[in-house]
């Protein structure tokens, strides 16, 4: 005789295992391939933009980092008054965070299209980036 | 039992877990394994099942979360120290939370079918519930703030990426209820040393690790 918690308790496996499948389903779809970085709606290659912008080394928890100096970036692309907006930057897997401007002045992107800053949690440091979104 | 007794077993699994995290999750991770999955799915739920077998005091899980969270804040390995501490202390509250009414001699899980089942279904629960509680207070302890749209657009991978741990578990769990009729105790007089002593080898490591990267 089965008891409630050994009906309920496979069906929940079942049901966490099926959202996990859909979702790697899912994921899988939805990413975004391409090999350009929209800042504001413009495209730009990284070696443009490393052309374009000044470098800088940062120190962060997890050693120096060089790359694009990212207030350097934002004021090159045309950004009018930076201060009065807040940035999201979006990864390929549709990660993404959002940052304020004295935040986002601090840090660089490398060339392997990864955000670097030297005070925050290691959460803000997104991976294959492809869009900085000006808020 | 004894109140100091369930405190150092408290010390002793929750240090365990928060050294297995440091080094042996920094090592994956180094080697490009799924460290969080395996962490989980494996490492965790091993103390947190064997911890409750042995000691079945509700409440200890929670304890052992904060501190191998703290732990892992010492961590000088890569890898997100603050993310991954309040993730750890939320998996500790998580699995308190799902095992609540899950009797201390796993009187349930008699069945390889429920065993398979609870090992999925905490795991997946477990790594899921921490990642979405590291993403929600992390931005918020660390400064730059909590936004919803943020966590939002990532569910999918965080449901995506709670399937490996999932199954890692469905197999760890079986093998936990299977050993868990050897016996672990230890005599009274080797109790304390034994424990204590672990528990402090585990913290040297990880801090003396830190101090010697550091300076």
């Amino acid at each position: 005789m089965f008891s409630g918690k050994e009906k309920i308790i496979p069906i929940l496996a079942i049901c966490v295992l099926l959202i996990g499948i859909f979702s790697t389903f899912y994921v899988n779809a939805t990413n975004i391939n391409k090999d350009t970085i929209s800042i504001d709606g413009k495209e730009f290659s990284i070696n443009q933009l490393f052309l374009m912008c000044k470098n800088r080394s940062i120190y962060t928890d997890d050693g120096e980092k060089t790359g694009i100096a990212l207030d350097d970036l934002i004021f090159k692309v045309g950004i009018n008054c930076p201060s009065c907006h807040e940035y999201i930057i979006k990864a390929k897997d549709n990660y993404q965070q959002t940052l304020s401007w004295n935040i986002l002045k601090t840090g660089v992107l490398t060339e392997y299209c990864r955000v670097y800053f030297p005070e925050t949690a290691h959460t803000f440091w997104v991976r294959n980036v492809i869009e900085i979104k000006v808020k | 039992m004894d109140k100091k007794k369930i405190f150092t077993g408290i010390l002793l699994f929750g240090s365990l877990w928060g050294f297995s995290e440091c080094v042996i999750g920094s090592a994956l991770s180094d080697s490009g394994l799924p460290s969080g999955a395996i962490m989980t799915g494996f490492f965790a739920l091993t103390y947190l099942v064997i911890s409750r077998i042995l000691y079945k005091q509700p409440g200890m899980q929670i304890g052992m979360g904060v501190i191998a969270g703290t732990l892992r804040l010492f961590n000088p390995f890569v890898g997100c120290h603050l993310c991954s501490a309040i993730a750890i202390m939320a998996e500790g509250i998580i699995f308190e939370i799902l095992w609540y009414k899950i009797s201390f001699d796993l009187k349930e899980l008699k069945t390889i079918t429920m065993q398979v089942s609870m090992g999925v279904l905490t795991s997946y629960i477990v790594f899921v519930g921490g990642f979405i509680v590291t993403q929600i207070l992390t931005p918020i302890i660390s400064g730059p703030g909590f936004y919803l749209e943020n966590l939002i657009v990532i569910l999918p991978n965080i449901f995506s990426n709670g399937l490996l741990p999932a199954l890692i578990g469905g197999i760890t769990l079986p093998v936990i209820v299977l050993v868990k009729n050897i016996d672990f105790s230890l005599k009274d007089r080797l109790y304390y040393p034994v424990t204590i002593g672990v528990s402090i080898l585990c913290w040297f490591v990880v801090i003396s690790s830190w101090i010697f990267i550091r300076f």
